[in-house]
């Protein structure tokens, strides 16, 4: 505080008294100031020998005018709702922060966030709780702090992947870009958990650069950054001497004891775990892995690889076994000795069925049988020529030769096409299938057939499908009805479907007796059903009605400029029309009201009508703007005016009766009392009431 | 078209969502009564409902509306519709078949190169979104297309959209970007 010059006596010499508030001059004793303002903090002693400080708090970004007292009552006291959130919303912020310990500055930070997505509407159907964390984690992000996605939702116990839906929510809709997780953030954090003492940094430079040779042998990609850290961590400790388990490890990091050693072992594949621990502080492989899940994925596919191959070269081996088999056997006849006498009559009969097995394959009457048979050949014959053609190419015919020698019939004409032919097994398949004369491969065949025309069947339905038609092209009747149990089996289901869902059923009935016995008591309340009243559409014919009527219907909010909206509505609103209230005790209440009167006394019910529809909130605005009480009026008018020309009489019946009966109209006065009018008694009472006594001069 | 030299990307469409109404109301009680293949959950209030032919589910509500998922192509999804509707139509249920509309189709591709996720939504920041504490998959969604293409660090597409032609499109503008940010593979 600047010291000032005595005006008097010109001395410079002023005691300024705080505890009595006032300046002297020690000069001349002339009291320069009185009443200073002081910025201490007083204390007052309250009941119980309590001592407060005296004060209001009052909050940096409050609403922008003090509530005044003595008059202005919103619904909300003091504040508006949308202020109310924001605090609501801070306060929240802080207390999150603070138990994650982030410093002010990113705490303030957070707020902005939390700002913009009031402001953009995107607290809409979500939880406060939920949107502040997200704001907080962006912070991070942004920031840089270790703080991970995790770390919040054990703080708030809410599922992660919620927090971090919303999260993307937030970040996409205020086009924050957060930079990548990096798990060199997490390291000296996750280090310092894990208690190394003295050689913490170290450990922690070790780790780091694990981390590093981990990203680049691709193991970081799609991976939670805390499971590497966690892997890094323990290898790190190990090789510093430090023993450190797997699950202290987990308990600090918040991984899984499988993630963590699956981590372990995917750095255990890479070339850099084979160096020794001086050697790794050292030297830095050039080489570069692939990802992990590749590696796997290609693992799998050479397993399936081999195992394919191993199968098709057990069916060669095999195939030729059978062949050695075929050959003793038909040796083995020759030699066998002739039976002689009746025994060769029998021998006869046996004789050529075992021919037929043997030589297995033959033109037979019986289709079926032999018909399996010989499709069992056909495939494993395909499959041997098949594999001698792919290893031996075409010069081996010899192995095929032989093979076709055993082989009679239609197969002949199988081989020269399969020779020629695709390598693809379904070609042999459909040769098979069409060479052989079986009643199974027609109506394979059919079926075929019919599903082709199905899909070809598709485009006809997009004319019918307009008229709801359904095209039965295509579709197999007898095979839908497979679908359908018949009436035994509908028996079956139905006693075991009650049997299964009983519980259920009897909920059922006894909600209903439930609700019957209510009704029948009378006490019998539907549960309402949440049904959102339409907005009638406003129908004005210029924009400035419009105006005046959204206005009328939507809560008129202190933030509007009347002077501008009058101007703006200068063309349709003239400043005198009457309008009628309930008997007002304040002369000034009735002078501000008063306005010539109407002549139609319809005019005037629809005006009590509307007035009282929009009294309640009239007098906030007149009473709580004293200057704008004129400005407010007007608006009143015109909207009154308004909504008198556009409304229908019937409608403002309608709207009379309902509004009249519960309407208190809150009469404020300079004193800050309220009083509550009980019913305006009926609109065209009132009317009448004040027919007369409109009469007056306007008083602005 | 594909930018590739050698071979021609392949895209498999895995999964076809549709969805048509009968215009009529059904009794979910008769029809888990009296058909095979059918499950009714009564809490949620609906009857699933499997066919073999085409291989889909159908889950079926009493106000007519119905679902069909499972099947691979958008026509086979139609035939599936469409004998559903011929099945319900035998239960005796006026059926009407109307409104049928694909609603969404999954496809899988895969590249011949692994793509580093990081610099990949570094290049497109707003349009591609990558958190691995969530999910493995950097997330690059088109919005002319309504396409949503779920990236691999191995290289391995997963792409939805509205329709086939739209999924493909996506995967041919999508292409370059990932070629980009590729990292050849050792092995």
């Amino acid at each position: 505080m600047s010291s000032r010059v005595c005006k008097t006596c010109g001395g410079s010499d002023i005691d300024v008294d705080q505890a009595r508030g006032s300046a002297v001059c020690t000069g001349c004793g002339s009291v320069l100031e009185d009443n200073i303002i002081v910025s201490e903090v007083q204390f007052v002693e309250g009941s119980g020998g309590v001592s407060s400080a005296v004060g209001q708090f009052v909050s940096a970004d409050g609403p922008v005018k003090a509530p005044l007292l003595g008059s202005g009552f919103h619904t909300s006291v003091g504040k508006e709702s949308r202020a109310q959130t924001l605090q609501s919303g801070k306060r929240q912020i802080q207390q999150l922060g603070s138990q994650l310990q982030l410093n002010q500055h990113c705490l303030d930070t957070a707020f902005n966030f939390f700002k913009l997505v009031v402001s953009k509407h995107l607290t809409r159907g979500r939880k406060t709780e939920h949107v502040i964390a997200a704001c907080l984690y962006l912070v991070c992000r942004t920031e840089g702090t270790p703080h991970m996605l995790l770390d919040l939702s054990d703080l708030l116990q809410v599922n992660v992947y919620i927090l971090g839906k919303t999260f993307l929510l937030l970040a996409r809709e205020l086009c924050i870009n957060a930079p990548a997780i990096d798990p060199c953030l997490y390291i000296p954090r996750f280090a310092h958990m894990l208690e190394f003492g003295m050689k913490t940094h170290e450990v922690s430079m070790t780790a780091l650069r694990l981390v590093q040779r981990m990203k680049r042998d691709w193991m970081h990609t799609g991976r939670r950054p805390s499971g590497l850290c966690g892997a890094a961590l323990l290898v790190a400790a190990r090789m510093h001497k430090f023993r450190r388990s797997v699950r202290d490890v987990i308990s600090v990091v918040k991984v899984c004891q499988t993630t963590l050693r699956k981590r372990l072992t995917e750095f255990e594949d890479t070339p850099t775990s084979q160096l020794t621990i001086d050697e790794f502080m050292k030297v830095d492989l050039e080489q570069e892995c692939d990802p992990p899940s590749f590696t796997a994925g290609q693992h799998k596919a050479k397993m399936q690889q081999l195992e394919q191959e191993l199968a098709r070269k057990l069916d060669e081996v095999e195939g030729e076994i059978s062949c050695y088999k075929d050959e003793i056997e038909t040796e083995l006849e020759k030699s066998r000795p002739k039976l002689r006498g009746i025994y060769a009559a029998y021998s006869k009969e046996i004789n050529p069925e075992d021919d037929e097995v043997l030589s297995s394959l033959s033109e037979h009457e019986e289709v079926e049988d032999t018909d399996f048979h010989a499709t069992t050949e056909h495939l494993t014959q395909d499959f041997l020529s098949q594999v001698i053609q792919e290893e031996k190419g075409q010069g081996r015919k010899t192995v095929n030769d032989d093979v076709r020698v055993q082989e009679e019939g239609p197969e002949e004409e199988v081989e020269p096409q399969e020779e020629a032919g695709p390598q693809h097994q379904v070609a042999p398949l459909a040769i098979i299938l069409g060479n052989l004369p079986s009643a199974a491969s027609l109506s394979l065949q059919e079926t075929f057939q019919t599903f082709d025309k199905a899909e070809a069947g598709g485009s006809p339905d997009d004319e019918q499908s307009e008229s709801g038609e359904l095209d039965l092209n295509g579709i197999d009747d007898q095979e839908i009805d497979k679908y359908i149990l018949n009436d035994k089996e509908v028996q079956v289901k139905t006693e075991l479907w009650m049997k299964q869902n009983a519980e259920y059923l009897q909920e059922q009935k006894e909600k209903e007796e439930r609700i019957n016995k209510e009704k029948e008591q009378g006490t019998y309340k539907e549960k309402k059903k949440k049904t959102y009243k339409k907005r009638e559409q406003i129908q004005a014919s210029t924009a400035s009605e419009a105006i005046e009527k959204m206005l009328e219907k939507k809560k008129i909010s202190s933030k509007i400029n009347y002077d501008v909206l009058r101007d703006l509505n200068c063309g349709t609103g003239s400043p005198s029309r009457s309008s009628d209230e309930p008997p007002n005790t304040t002369t000034s209440q009735k002078r501000l009201n008063r306005r010539r009167c109407r002549k139609s006394s319809e005019a005037n019910q629809d005006l009590a009508a509307n007035t009282c529809i929009m009294g309640k909130r009239f007098r906030r605005l007149i009473s709580s703007t004293p200057k704008k009480k004129k400005l407010a009026s007007s608006v009143e008018n015109t909207v009154t005016m308004a909504t008198a020309a556009a409304a229908e009489p019937a409608d403002s019946d309608t709207h009379s009766t309902p509004q009249a009966a519960p309407n208190p109209v809150e009469v404020e006065e300079e004193e800050e009392e309220v009083e509550v009018e009980e019913e305006c008694v009926s609109a065209l009472q009132l009317v009448g009431d004040y027919g007369c006594e409109v009469e007056e001069e306007d008083v602005f | 078209m594909d930018s590739s030299n050698d071979e021609a990307l392949d895209i498999i469409v895995t999964n076809v969502v549709a969805t048509f109404r009968t215009r009529c109301h059904l009794n979910l009680r008769t029809i888990a009564l009296e058909g095979t293949n059918v499950i009714y959950k009564p809490e949620v209030g609906k009857v699933l409902m499997k066919l073999r032919k085409p291989k889909i589910t159908a889950s079926i509500w009493s106000s007519g509306k119905i679902i069909c998922t499972g099947a691979t192509s958008e026509d086979e999804a139609k035939l599936g519709a469409r004998r559903l509707a011929r099945c319900l139509q035998k239960l005796g249920f006026k059926v009407r078949f109307s409104a049928f509309k694909v609603v969404n189709v999954l496809a899988v591709c895969s590249m011949p190169f692994a793509i580093h996720l990081i610099d990949f939504t570094k290049n497109n920041r707003p349009i591609a979104s990558y958190e691995p504490e969530l999910h493995p998959a950097a997330t690059y969604r088109i919005k002319h297309l309504k396409a949503t293409i779920q990236v691999f660090s191995t290289g391995s597409l997963t792409v939805t959209g509205p329709n086939v032609q739209n999924v493909a499109t996506a995967v041919e503008q999508a292409y370059p970007l990932l070629f980009e940010c590729r990292k050849p593979l050792c092995k």
